[in-house]
């Protein structure tokens, strides 16, 4: 041992805990310090090896526990050493800590001070990690068996980020436990106690309790302070609990649903299936049917055979305030499952499938598309596999039954039978627009063209509340186009062609950037304000916020307004002028001697349909259930002659896309998605 | 190598890396499944759309 004090060196050297002679001075300096020469006795020491890999570690942790201390540690053996020194200490440690992990949020969270001769530091940040990573200290001595202080900071992380998550409504079905809030938590405890009491087999754990109540209490301020300061990261630590708690409850399901099956045994199968005879799994089908009635049908229909029939009914629950939602019913789920027996998640086994063809066969209205993309999306994300493996397929049922006098035909979609009695209906008719013009033949089928092509949009557009008639008001007459942009300030309301136009206005009246709304005009503001923000302020802000909306509808009508023009008809040929009633009809449609007078363009493409639909009796099916038996087998069910579709996985992918609008809490994308969804619906349909 | 975002944790991960497709982890399909079980997955019912699928019937 050499001490540099006073300008001189003492020394002084021992051996098994007694000196081997008094202190002498052996020369003068000018430094001060310590210096510990240790050398391990082999026979109280059985390993006399130094490990420089545990020096170094326990070196560099004292260097993060004592900031700025420097710290080298040099191995004459191999000629190798570090240096440590860390200005940012236990902060810096965490970041260490984390080196390899992905954290949630940016910042380590740290907090200090002292209470009753006790100083504490704690350092903490979250990771995607599944584990807890706690390092606790006094007084520089890892407490590995933890104690008070562990016992204190956890209760005050629990209780409090509780707190803050009951208070800002985050928990919505599941409350998280301490241990939920531990997953993936990186933390560095360290604590400066004039009388430590140690406990524990290998006294390394603090048994102090009044460092319990100062811990609880301190860090429980401080952390409830630093949420409400922060609350993006707040929100992300108690998502990450909140998910934590969802999996344990998740995990817990999941065994259940493994046990019930093997308890029901290997035959255990779900009670409304109707399977089919052959087990030959390469030629068996399985219809996943929407309502018990088609389901009726369906096993009426069938080809007992190779085909399997599971009725399944959407059931509406009231989700939130005032919103009603379709869901899939737990035991449908489970149906599913138990019917398919391919398993799900890890145990997928694809190999294990009853059937080689699952065909999801719902009705053609929005009810049977919204189950459609539920279970897109369930067989995206619990078969991925056998989506992957093209075993899921979509049934065409008809949507239209057509009687003609040579027999029954069917037909699947709106547009196509539109588009079958726009043709019939085109024959032998002509349209005299009264201005000495007479059309027909293939000029009038391309008016008619181009009116169908308008006519979704416009209803659409009047839909979201806005009626043609005004909207022409607002008309350009030099490019003859509809102005799509929409802009609200406050009360005031205002028109634009692009969005050039919008930021020059913008930049003009010194407003700052617009805030698209995604939903129709009458935009509310929604009803589930922000967590962590205060509804007050938020709401002021709104007053000034320019809001913008996008008609994308008026993109497809200035496109046939172009059209229109070209073939001389303006904006107010579309809309039904004010009529004295003794006047000439404005337009006519001639068929022989028939004349049909017309109060505008879209009259037109209505009176042309309807003659398309002279001689036929067409039957709009609203359900399956609507079909019987017979009908269903000859148009969805027979091999022979019905279509499938296979789910492609940009089709299940595109489901689920879809679905995470729907199930987002943001109500306006929400809101756009019911508006576009038929057009969807369609896509999928071709 | 395709980037996804996992429809629970909202993390981006690399389709070929993850062991439970289309999630990022099977921590995360697990908590997905929990969900279709507890039926808190819905397509919001909107009385406005069944109305309009009536309105365009009109064949």
């Amino acid at each position: 041992m050499e001490v540099y004090r006073d300008g001189k060196i003492y020394q002084q050297e021992y051996e098994r805990g007694k000196p081997l002679g008094p202190v002498t001075v052996i020369g003068t300096t000018t430094k001060t310090g310590t210096k510990t020469t240790f050398k391990p006795d082999p026979l109280i020491f059985p390993n006399t090896k130094f490990s420089y890999d545990i020096l170094q570690k326990r070196l560099q942790e004292l260097a993060f526990l004592n900031r700025g201390v420097t710290i080298k540690i040099f191995d004459e053996r191999i000629n190798e050493g570090q240096e440590f020194c860390y200005y940012r200490g236990i902060v810096e440690f965490v970041e260490y800590l984390n080196r390899a992990s992905e954290v949630i949020h940016p910042e380590v969270i740290y907090f200090s001070g002292s209470e009753d001769g006790i100083e504490f530091e704690v350092a903490f940040q979250y990771t995607t990690e599944l584990t807890e990573n706690l390092h606790s200290y006094v007084n520089n001595i890892h407490t590995i068996e933890g104690g008070t202080h562990v016992t204190g900071f956890r209760s005050a992380l629990t209780r409090t980020l509780n707190q803050y998550g009951r208070k800002n409504d985050m928990f919505k079905d599941i409350v998280p436990t301490g241990e939920d809030f531990r997953e993936g938590l990186t933390v560095v405890i360290s604590l400066r106690v004039a009388n430590p009491q140690f406990e524990g087999q290998t006294k390394t754990k603090l048994g102090n309790s009044e460092v319990e109540s100062v811990m609880n209490t301190r860090i429980g301020d401080a952390l409830a302070d630093f949420l409400e300061q922060n609350p993006k990261t707040a929100r992300v630590i108690l998502r990450k609990g909140v998910l934590a708690a969802e999996a344990r409850e998740a995990a817990r399901k999941a065994r259940e649903l493994v046990r019930r099956k093997s308890a029901l045994g290997g035959m255990g199968l779900p009670g409304k299936l109707r399977d089919c005879i052959s087990t030959d799994r390469d030629k068996c089908e399985l219809y996943l049917v929407e309502g018990d009635s088609a389901g009726g049908s369906a096993e009426g229909g069938r080809l007992r055979e190779f085909q399997a029939i599971l009725p399944l009914r959407g059931k509406i629950i009231n989700a939130y305030k005032s919103r009603e939602d379709r869901v899939l019913a737990n035991e449908e789920v489970q149906s599913m499952i138990y019917a398919i027996r391919t398993g799900v998640g890890e145990e997928q086994d694809i190999s294990k499938r009853r059937y080689d063809k699952i065909i999801i066969m719902t009705d053609a209205d929005v009810d049977g598309s919204h189950i459609r993309t539920l279970l897109l999306c369930f067989f995206y994300r619990q078969m991925y596999r056998l989506v992957e493996a093209g075993h899921v397929y979509v049934a065409q049922p008809p949507l239209y039954r057509v009687r003609t006098k040579d027999g029954v035909y069917y037909v699947q979609t709106e547009e196509e039978m539109k588009r079958q009695l726009l043709e019939r209906g085109l024959q032998e008719s002509v349209f005299d627009p009264r201005d000495g013009r007479l059309i027909e033949g293939e000029m009038l089928a391309r008016l008619c063209t181009t009116l169908a092509s308008m006519e979704d949009a416009i209803t659409g557009l009047e839909r979201r509340g806005i009626s043609l008639r005004d909207h022409a008001t607002r008309l350009d007459p030099q490019t003859n186009r509809l102005p799509a942009y929409h802009l609200v300030i406050g009360t005031e309301e205002r028109w634009f062609f692009n969005r050039a136009d919008i930021d020059q206005f913008l930049q003009e009246q010194g407003l700052g950037q617009a805030v698209e709304s995604q939903a129709g005009a009458q935009v509310t503001s929604p009803p589930e304000a922000a967590a962590g923000g205060a509804p007050a302020e938020a709401d002021q802000q709104e007053r000034k916020t320019p809001i913008l909306t996008e008609f994308h509808e008026i993109r497809t009508i200035n496109a046939g307004l172009r059209d229109l023009a070209e073939m001389g008809f303006g904006i107010d040929s579309l809309i039904p002028q004010e009529r004295t009633g003794i006047e000439e009809p404005r337009y006519v449609l001639k068929r022989g001697q028939a004349e049909k007078p017309l109060e505008d363009l879209r009259g037109l493409l209505a009176a042309v349909r309807e003659a398309g639909e002279k001689g036929l009796q067409v039957t709009r099916f609203k359900g399956l259930g609507e079909m019987n038996a017979e009908e269903l087998r000859e148009t969805t069910l027979d091999p022979a002659r019905r279509t499938l579709m296979k789910v492609t996985m940009e089709d299940a992918g595109a489901a689920d896309d879809m679905f995470r609008i729907l199930m987002g809490d943001k109500v306006e994308p929400r809101r756009e998605f019911i508006e576009k969804h038929a057009l969807e619906v369609r896509n999928l349909d071709v | 190598m395709a980037l996804l975002t996992c429809p629970i944790c909202e993390c981006t991960f690399d389709s070929e890396k993850s062991p439970a497709m289309p999630f990022c982890s099977e921590k995360c399909r697990l908590i997905d499944l929990g969900r279709w079980l507890d039926e808190r997955y819905g397509i919001p019912v909107e009385r406005e759309a069944v109305a309009g699928d009536e309105e365009v019937s009109d064949v």
